[in-house]
């Protein structure tokens, strides 16, 4: 942490939420406290002000509606009549409820097999592009672009309409004699249609390990090769070790994301009450949202929504955690 | 010697904060005009229903706004199940439409929700008519007497069938043939033509509702589920036999065929749904399609009732007034006939029902098949639908599909169905 520097500070301890910004002068001369303030704390409101949009659709539309939820977790509440209080039951109620079970396991299931594959997709088409190429930009572009249309409600259309019985997958299939009949009326096949969709996405994480990939000295690797490293023990010493802080953030962020999904499953899965055949593409957010705007049971989908939330936060602190043992910042290898 | 790169944690944290929140803000804006200077007002009107449904509305809309020049008429529809939860979304943030196409499964739900217009007071103002109507229709809305919906027409349970495969498995239905026949007839169908003969009945909530009333009893009492878990043991038990031998459509093909009908998929050669569907499957196959009877237990009896699609208003509106005009216009007015046919069950009113005579085969057919309900006599009336009857179907449905699968044992489903229900219709 870049705490060394003794930050001594140059006014009397006054209130001044400019402070940590201005770390970067480290203690530097001032010709007069007083303005300085003055101008420091014109500057905050004006950068307040371009960001009151922001705020305000935060303080609205997010945190608002997030204490709200808090509450109602704790409440029976239909949408109509008013919340009535009924304490951890809806917890209790959850723990209890199948269905809910169910949801949990897809979606760990998912989260575990989905993200893995989806990064080690990224990665090795990022390091295929690393490569001095011609027409490079064309099969980035090419590569980035399904992650930009991939979450979109009509690819999910499409999917389900590929993956069906007689469509393209199945026909293929039966090229090669294996068993036929399609994977999306298939309890057993459909999450992997659903994991296809995913990786296919992949484009998002692959840029940014690019851009990791980028910022690996290349004299590392020409030192290595005098050295007599092959390829393989080159990309494991030196480029995953190079680009693990980039690598940790795309864990974190698809895992994150990974958790959220529904539109995807909520589509593939199809038609009205359940998600997928016998609720095979039950995802966590899909079942949270049959109860509370099919079934009224905003109480019971607001409980479900902070457990959500509890878990994403514990996966997060776990792999924070984590990183000390395998994420390699630069300041610890020099 | 300090390096940059003493950044990189810290820059890793910003960059995950920065894009963590980059995911998004979203705002939805919604605006509801109604009334303007010029003494006009703007009802908004939603319905679920396809494209072809929409069409012939927005025609008839256009009828409505040139006799009712002041009153405009905004329009918004999706399919059945997503229609649903906008209206609940809707009706709970206090801004449902106006108007709004209704079922008997939703009526107690939203009246004790406080949502429904009791039409009432505009029936006694002469802004809506009650009389004219067929076969004692005006009283399908009227729930605690309060008049909570008002028909726009009438179906019923029919098997919708494929008319082709079953001549040519030499197949003819008579009202009145049993379950025995029917199950027969089925098995004839698979071993001749190699189809499936249903695309899964079990899963049919109003079906299941018709064999129990067969028996004396009915899928709800007044404020709970009128069977018992053996009851619905024995109906699986003898469906998931079914499934193995094929003779019900492998469940899994049937999902993925959806939105598409099964029989119109090509997957099964019979289907319990409703009569006017008979119109949809048409539009949908390749083959031909009509309407066959409910088989029974006793050689007469079928179960069956009128069902029907209804206009409400909503508690909330503005122009009560205007919504009463507007669903008088759409149940009375002769040219409105004419227009939608029977793709909301056969016209509610004589004056709509003699207005449109149908002229191609399926309308035809559907017009004999409720005819002779009719004039056999074995219609009943129709049973309450308590509230939460709609989540009852639902999981009637998907736990029906789930056994159907493999993925549940009978029991097991039995019982998951039991909890369900009873959570639903306990709130």
């Amino acid at each position: 942490m870049g705490t060394a520097v003794t930050h001594v500070p140059p006014a009397p301890p006054a209130v001044d939420p400019a402070a940590p910004g201005t770390a970067a002068g480290g203690g530097s001369a001032t010709p007069s406290g007083g303005a300085r303030r003055g101008r420091a704390h014109r500057e905050n409101l004006a950068g307040y002000l371009f960001m009151s949009p922001w705020i305000a659709g935060f303080v609205l539309l997010t945190a608002g509606p997030m204490i709200a939820s808090l509450y109602f977790a704790f409440t029976d509440y239909n949408l109509f009549d008013a919340p009535r209080w009924i304490g951890l039951r809806n917890f209790t109620e959850m723990f209890a409820d199948p269905r809910w079970r169910t949801s949990v396991e897809v979606t760990s299931w998912y989260v575990i097999v989905g993200t893995p594959l989806k990064l080690a997709a990224a990665l090795g088409v990022a390091l295929l592009l690393n490569q001095k190429r011609a027409g490079q930009g064309f099969y980035r572009a090419a590569f980035y672009a399904p992650s930009l249309i991939g979450a979109s409600v009509s690819i999910a259309i499409v999917w389900r309409a590929i993956f069906s019985d007689g469509a393209v997958v199945d026909r293929a299939q039966q090229v090669f004699g294996l068993d036929a009949g399609g994977w999306i009326g298939d309890p057993d096949r459909i999450v992997y249609s659903l994991v296809a969709l995913t990786v296919w996405q992949f484009g998002a994480p692959m840029v940014i390990f690019l851009a990791g990939l980028k910022q690996v000295p290349r004299e590392l690797y020409e030192a290595a090769e005098m050295d007599g490293a092959g390829t393989w023990r080159r990309f494991w010493y030196i480029t995953l070790p190079m680009i693990s802080p980039v690598l940790f953030f795309n864990v974190l962020l698809e895992t994150i994301h990974s958790f959220q999904i529904f539109g995807s499953a909520y589509i593939l899965g199809g038609q009205g009450n359940s998600c997928g055949p016998a609720d095979a593409t039950l995802v966590y957010t899909c079942y949270l949202y049959i109860q509370g705007f099919e079934n009224s049971r905003m109480g019971f989908a607001s409980a479900m929504a902070w457990m959500l939330l509890l878990a994403v936060g514990l996966v997060t602190a776990v792999l924070f955690w984590s990183q000390r043992r395998w994420v390699h910042y630069e300041e610890a290898s020099r | 010697m300090r390096t940059t790169s003493t950044v990189d944690r810290r820059g890793m944290l910003k960059l995950t904060g920065g894009s963590l929140a980059a995911l998004g803000l979203t705002a939805a804006g919604c605006g509801s005009g109604s009334g303007s200077g010029d003494g006009s007002v703007t009802i908004r009107y939603a319905w679920w229903g396809s494209d072809d449904r929409a069409k012939r509305i927005n025609q008839s809309i256009a009828l409505f706004e040139k006799k009712y020049p002041k009153i405009k008429v905004k329009t918004d529809f999706q399919p059945y199940a997503d229609f649903w939860k906008k209206f609940n979304t809707q009706a709970s943030g206090g801004n449902p439409p106006d108007v709004f196409q209704n079922a008997i499964g939703f009526l107690r739900k939203y009246d004790e929700k406080n949502v429904l217009l009791d039409l009432r007071e505009q029936v006694k103002a002469g802004n809506l008519r009650l009389d004219g109507f067929r076969a004692g229709l005006e009283k399908f809305g009227e729930i605690d007497g309060k008049l909570l919906g008002v028909p726009v027409g009438s179906n019923s349970m029919a098997l919708v069938i494929d008319r082709k495969l079953f001549a040519k498995a030499g197949i003819t239905p008579r009202p009145g043939w049993t379950w025995g026949e029917f199950q027969a007839a089925l098995a004839k169908i698979r071993d001749t033509q190699g189809r499936a003969g249903d695309s899964g009945m079990y899963g049919v909530m109003y079906l299941y509702d018709l064999h129990l009333r067969q028996h004396g009893k009915a899928f709800f009492t007044k404020d709970g589920l009128g069977f018992t878990e053996a009851d619905l043991t024995d109906w699986w038990t003898r469906a998931y036999a079914g499934v193995r031998s094929g003779v019900h459509a492998a469940p899994g093909k049937v999902a993925q065929a959806r939105p598409k009908s099964a029989v119109t998929a090509e997957l099964a050669a019979s289907e319990f749904t409703w009569d006017n569907f008979a119109i949809r499957y048409t539009a949908e196959g390749k083959s031909e399609y009509g309407l066959a009877p409910i088989p029974t237990t006793d050689g007469k009896r079928t179960g069956q009732y009128l069902g029907s699609l209804m206009l409400s208003g909503s508690k909330r509106t503005k122009h009560p007034r205007e919504v009463a005009q507007f669903i008088d216009f759409m149940v009375h007015d002769p040219e409105v006939a004419t227009i939608m046919g029977f793709d909301r069950g056969v016209p509610a009113t004589t004056a709509q029902y003699e207005a449109f005579k149908p002229t191609d085969p399926v309308a035809r057919q559907i017009a004999a098949y409720e005819q002779q309900l009719v004039d056999s006599g074995v219609l009943e009336t129709i049973t309450p639908h308590p509230a939460g009857a709609d989540v009852c179907e639902a999981a009637f449905l998907r736990l029906a599909e789930e056994m159907a699968l493999g993925k549940r044992s009978v029991p097991d489903a039995v019982k998951q169905y039991f909890t369900e229900s009873e959570t639903a219709l306990g709130s």
